[in-house]
């Protein structure tokens, strides 16, 4: 229990540290450059349509107080806190006068839900496979998987997704390439409705997992072929346990470790690669939000998507950092 | 040091067998056969072996590190996987049930002896319990096949076995970094004797541990045994403990056996050289210098030198030990040899040492 | 064993090694055409627009009047010497942080790996595209790579420190500070040539992740879209609607010269890997056995 204290507020302190250094970052990024920001976002915002004065003078006061330009530096540098601190990010610029929380409160199931099959998904079947490849090493079928999918690992999602695209939108037609649901879709029959959202995710989870798998298949096969030869497998085939017995609750069961703690690493980067996905196939998340965002020139809302994802994405690896210890109950190794 | 651990000192008539042994290992070979960059290599780990042991017996197995006590077990135990493979010969038990060749058997009928009649404590302890998971799932994993019983009843047949060797059963909620090494030890011998196995193999269960642990963990095994009355190969580099445990001792050198008989005889009189330094270099009370070893280092067995394989440090060697490997002859009732010397006359190793 | 005997005999005796360098020259040939290119990179219209491949312009004409195979060219050119610049930045980086993280220990050692995991872990595309929104028409090629450099050092800088470490504790180096060196002294002398070939297979991983990069904000529009490079040339495609239109070879050969340097840079860095770690060598030969 000690050792699960220590180890717990370890794991707090760098969370702390994460969400720290990542929104200080994002403060440089916005401070640090020579261009009135203001005046930049306003000029782009306004662009597109007729605003009216009061409005634009509304925008420019919300910007200041968001960009922290109102008193000393200190001073910017408090109230662009407290403003992060406690979610409000002002109203977006391009959808004005809704709030960026809202907007993004919106997307997210989007995401979430895109993130979380691909990536269980993904997991889920590379370090079944690998796992297998690195037990089996014979299987033919299995190592002809490990070539493909580590000739797909060093591609961008971005390449991958238009590629995909360009088989399923062009060369064969048959998958919905675009949106997360038929547009003029009727909600109220559930059934239908779900159905209809998996078929449009089927090319963006495709894809993600396309890129994903390699790794955590050639990683788990690497491991395998290291736990096979410890002490305790050896053993426990000597003593005449069941095969599969051994590859789940021997082998496996000791190589999860290692792939938890991965996951958690390569968080941050499926996250980039699930923006990049989203913009492919039009997909109603955060990223195709914070594209359309940019392209806006809407402000409040590409800084409220930059530092939610921080943050969101540094809980998860917390979350995941948490229950570590049900996979490798010696979390004083780490 | 280790004290006198044997409770019921038994005459050797005692002992003496009534029906025939329970191992018999006749003319063994097993090598390493490694194929590297393209060059074959053999490392003649266990050549020509053949040895038995009796009923209700510990038989110790001695020599320094390299010399293939492990490979031999791991052979006798049918544990070997490539590169070790069995060139000839065979090893038979005579299990209460039948007679087993370990080398005849399918996977199947060699899984079905393991646990229940021949168990196997493997070299380094330390590491063979799954570190992720605890300690009663080993006891179902290794235990459950063998026993007819289930669930609670299964339950209560481990612990009551765990409180027979003085454990709290507490150890079974236990994850194996938890507990001591000690413990951890004494989990492991629970773990080979819970089905009351007829043949026990110890690796060297002790080597890792320090001398005060090491005496409650053989007194433990020695305590197991005379209740479950089985036989017991224990494998040590260590002459003291061979001392006070085992009843018959075989010392090994370069993947031979070069003596065997009772221990008392052995250490009383020893037949051969290797043997006699093995005894003299004990450290004992009231020393002034200490020991001189042994010079040279042993052999390659990959590439071992001809005749006696002993003969490049051998105090004693003549002409022919370069030459012809001597056998392995009973020179002395119940104590073997395999030395040209001693064969011609046992006196001679009374020098060595 | 020479460099070259090295070189060699990976060549020889590993495919992976051997196919990642026929890629990766493939990829530097066309590179080097651009210096002969008869068209300036800039320029628009100078060949007749959305002509198919032909002998006279063998992966065909864009939209935008430009000869697909020359503008590849330099898109491929620029493309890699961004990977490589960043590349090398950030192992400076990298071997800054991880070499004084791993012999300093201590909370040095702390402090460094902190930021350093919080690097590994914080999404850096929305931070580069702030970056981008904030910049804007500023937005060089060159602030791009200095920008990606200082964002991507740290999953290389933690291996870097994981053999610092165990370096640290070897004889050479107590002995090295019993004779009084100085600290930076015993990590250049005695620690740099240890550290160095896991920073050549670092560094072939880091130029594909980059370059991934690179591609994936011009694709988006979010950098400078007048270089030339691959990821702009898609950008153009798409702007065109190549694909819709049936220009095909505008955005199939781009996209087919960049995944074979991806894969051709990663056969170089896993082969390289195996050569540095003996222990993956040898689950290879248990492997085939
Ligand atoms: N997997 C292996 N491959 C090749 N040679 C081995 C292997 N394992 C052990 N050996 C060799 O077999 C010989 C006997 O080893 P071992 O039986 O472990 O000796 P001991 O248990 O007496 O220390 C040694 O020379 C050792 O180098
Ligand atoms: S046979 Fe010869 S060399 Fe071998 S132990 Fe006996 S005396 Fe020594
Ligand atoms: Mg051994």
């Amino acid at each position: 229990m000690r050792a699960y204290l220590t180890y717990l507020s370890k794991r707090l302190v760098q969370f702390a540290v994460v969400v720290f250094v990542g929104i200080n970052i994002t403060y440089l990024v916005t401070h640090m450059t020579p261009i009135d920001p203001v005046e930049q976002s306003i000029s782009a915002a306004t662009s597109f349509g007729s605003t009216s004065p009061e409005a634009i003078e509304m925008m420019r006061q919300s910007l200041r107080q968001l960009y922290g330009l109102e008193g000393s530096p200190w001073e910017q540098y408090v109230s662009f806190w407290k403003r992060i601190l406690v979610g409000d990010f002002g109203p977006s610029l391009s959808a004005f006068p809704t709030p960026v929380s809202q907007l993004i409160l919106r997307a997210l199931p989007w995401t979430v839900g895109l993130l979380l099959v691909s990536t269980l998904l993904t997991w889920f079947l590379g370090n079944l496979l690998g796992g297998l490849a690195g037990y089996y090493r014979n299987s033919r079928v299995l190592r002809a998987f490990g070539v493909i999918s580590m000739a797909l690992k060093p591609i961008p999602y971005y390449v991958v997704a238009l590629v995909l695209l360009i088989i399923f939108g062009f060369l064969w037609p048959v998958l919905p390439i675009s949106g997360g649901a038929t547009m003029a879709s009727d909600r109220s029959n559930t059934f239908a409705f779900a159905l209809d959202v998996a078929v449009h995710s089927i090319l963006p989870v495709l894809s993600l997992m396309a890129v994903g798998i390699g790794g955590w298949f050639m990683g788990m096969r690497s491991l395998v072929s290291n736990v096979v030869t410890e002490d305790y497998v050896i053993y426990a085939e000597l003593a005449g346990v069941k095969r599969n017995k051994i590859l789940g609750s021997y082998v496996m069961r000791n190589a999860l470790g290692p792939q938890v703690t991965g996951l958690a690493l390569q968080l941050g980067a499926i996250f980039n690669g699930a923006i990049i996905t989203e913009y492919v196939f039009g997909y109603p998340g955060v990223g195709s939000l914070l594209i359309s965002a940019v392209h806006a020139g809407d402000y409040s809302l590409v800084l409220g998507i930059t530092t939610i994802s921080i943050v969101a994405v540094s809980a998860t690896v917390l979350l995941i950092d948490l229950l570590y210890p049900l996979i490798d109950p010696r979390v004083e190794a780490r | 040091m280790i004290t006198e651990l044997r409770s019921i000192p038994l005459s050797p008539e005692m002992r003496a067998p009534q029906t025939a042994p329970l191992l018999e290992v006749d003319r063994l070979k097993a090598y390493y056969k490694t194929q590297m960059f393209g060059v074959d290599r053999e490392v003649r780990a266990v050549d020509d072996i053949s040895l038995k042991v009796n009923r209700n017996e510990i038989y110790g197995l001695a020599g320094e590190s390299s010399s293939g006590k492990s490979s031999l077990i791991k052979t006798i135990a049918g544990a070997i996987r490539p590169p070790l493979r069995v060139v000839e010969g065979s090893v038979r038990f005579n299990f209460k049930d039948g007679e087993r060749d370990i080398y005849k058997l399918s996977p199947q009928e060699l899984s079905a002896i393991r646990w229940s009649h021949l168990s196997y404590i493997m070299q380094g302890s330390m590491s063979v319990l799954n570190p992720v998971r605890r300690i009663k799932h080993a006891f179902v994993d290794f235990a459950l096949p063998h026993v007819n019983a289930k669930g609670a009843d299964f339950t209560s047949l481990v612990e009551r076995h765990l409180k027979r060797v003085h454990l709290d059963p507490a150890v079974l909620q236990a994850y194996p970094h938890e507990l001591s090494g000690g413990m951890r030890q004494r989990v492991t011998i629970a773990l080979a004797t819970v089905c009351g196995p007829e043949f026990i193999i110890a690796d060297e269960p002790t080597t890792a541990l320090d001398v005060i642990v090491q005496k409650g963990v053989l007194l433990m095994l020695r305590e197991i045994q005379q209740e479950l009355r089985s036989s017991v190969l224990f494998v040590t580099h260590d002459m003291a403990v061979h001392a006070n445990l085992t009843d018959r001792l075989g010392i090994m050198y370069a993947g031979r056996l070069v003596e065997e008989g009772r221990t008392r005889d052995l250490f009383k009189r020893p037949l051969h050289p290797y043997t006699a330094h093995l005894i003299s270099s004990l450290p004992r009370i009231g020393d002034e210098a200490p020991k001189k070893g042994l010079e040279g280092s042993p052999p390659s067995l990959a590439n071992p030198p001809p005749g006696c394989r002993f003969h490049p440090r051998c105090p004693l060697a003549i002409d022919i030990c370069r030459l012809e490997a001597p056998p392995m002859m009973e020179i002395l009732p119940g104590h073997r040899a395999a030395c040209h010397v001693a064969q011609a006359d046992p006196t001679r190793v009374e020098t060595v040492g | 064993m020479s460099a070259f005997k090295i070189f060699r005999d990976l060549f020889s005796h590993n495919g992976e090694f051997a196919i990642g360098l026929v890629l990766l020259l493939v990829v530097l040939a066309v590179a080097a055409c651009s210096f002969f290119s008869p068209y300036p990179p800039m320029d628009v219209y100078v060949v007749p627009p959305d002509v198919p491949p032909s002998w006279e312009h063998p992966l065909g004409t864009t939209s935008r009047g430009q000869d697909v195979f020359w503008q590849l060219t330099f898109a491929i050119r620029n493309t890699l010497l961004f990977g490589i610049v960043v590349a090398i930045l950030s192992r400076i980086i990298s071997l800054f942080v991880g070499l004084i993280s791993g012999y300093k220990g201590g909370w040095v050692d702390r402090v460094l790996m902190s930021i350093n995991d919080t690097f590994v872990v914080i999404p850096l595309f929305p931070i580069l595209v702030l970056f981008y929104f904030i910049m804007r028409d500023q937005m060089s090629w060159a602030l791009l790579a200095v920008i990606t450099a200082l964002l991507g050092w740290a999953y290389d800088a933690r291996l870097i420190r994981s053999i610092a470490m165990s370096l640290r504790t070897r004889e050479f180096t107590r002995q090295a500070v019993f004779s009084g060196m100085s600290t930076g002294k015993i990590v250049l002398q005695e620690h740099l040539p240890f550290v160095l070939p896991i920073v050549f297979s670092t560094t072939m991983n880091n130029i594909n992740w980059s370059i991934g990069i690179e591609v994936t904000l011009s694709v988006l529009g979010f950098t400078d879209i007048n270089t030339p490079t691959i990821g702009g040339m898609i950008y153009w495609a798409n702007q065109h609607a190549a694909l819709v239109s049936g220009i095909w070879w505008w955005v199939t050969f781009p996209v087919a010269l960049v995944i074979m340097l991806f894969i051709g840079l990663f056969l170089l860095a896993i082969s390289m890997n195996e050569y540095i770690d003996p222990r993956s060598r040898l689950s290879r030969l248990g492997g085939q056995a």
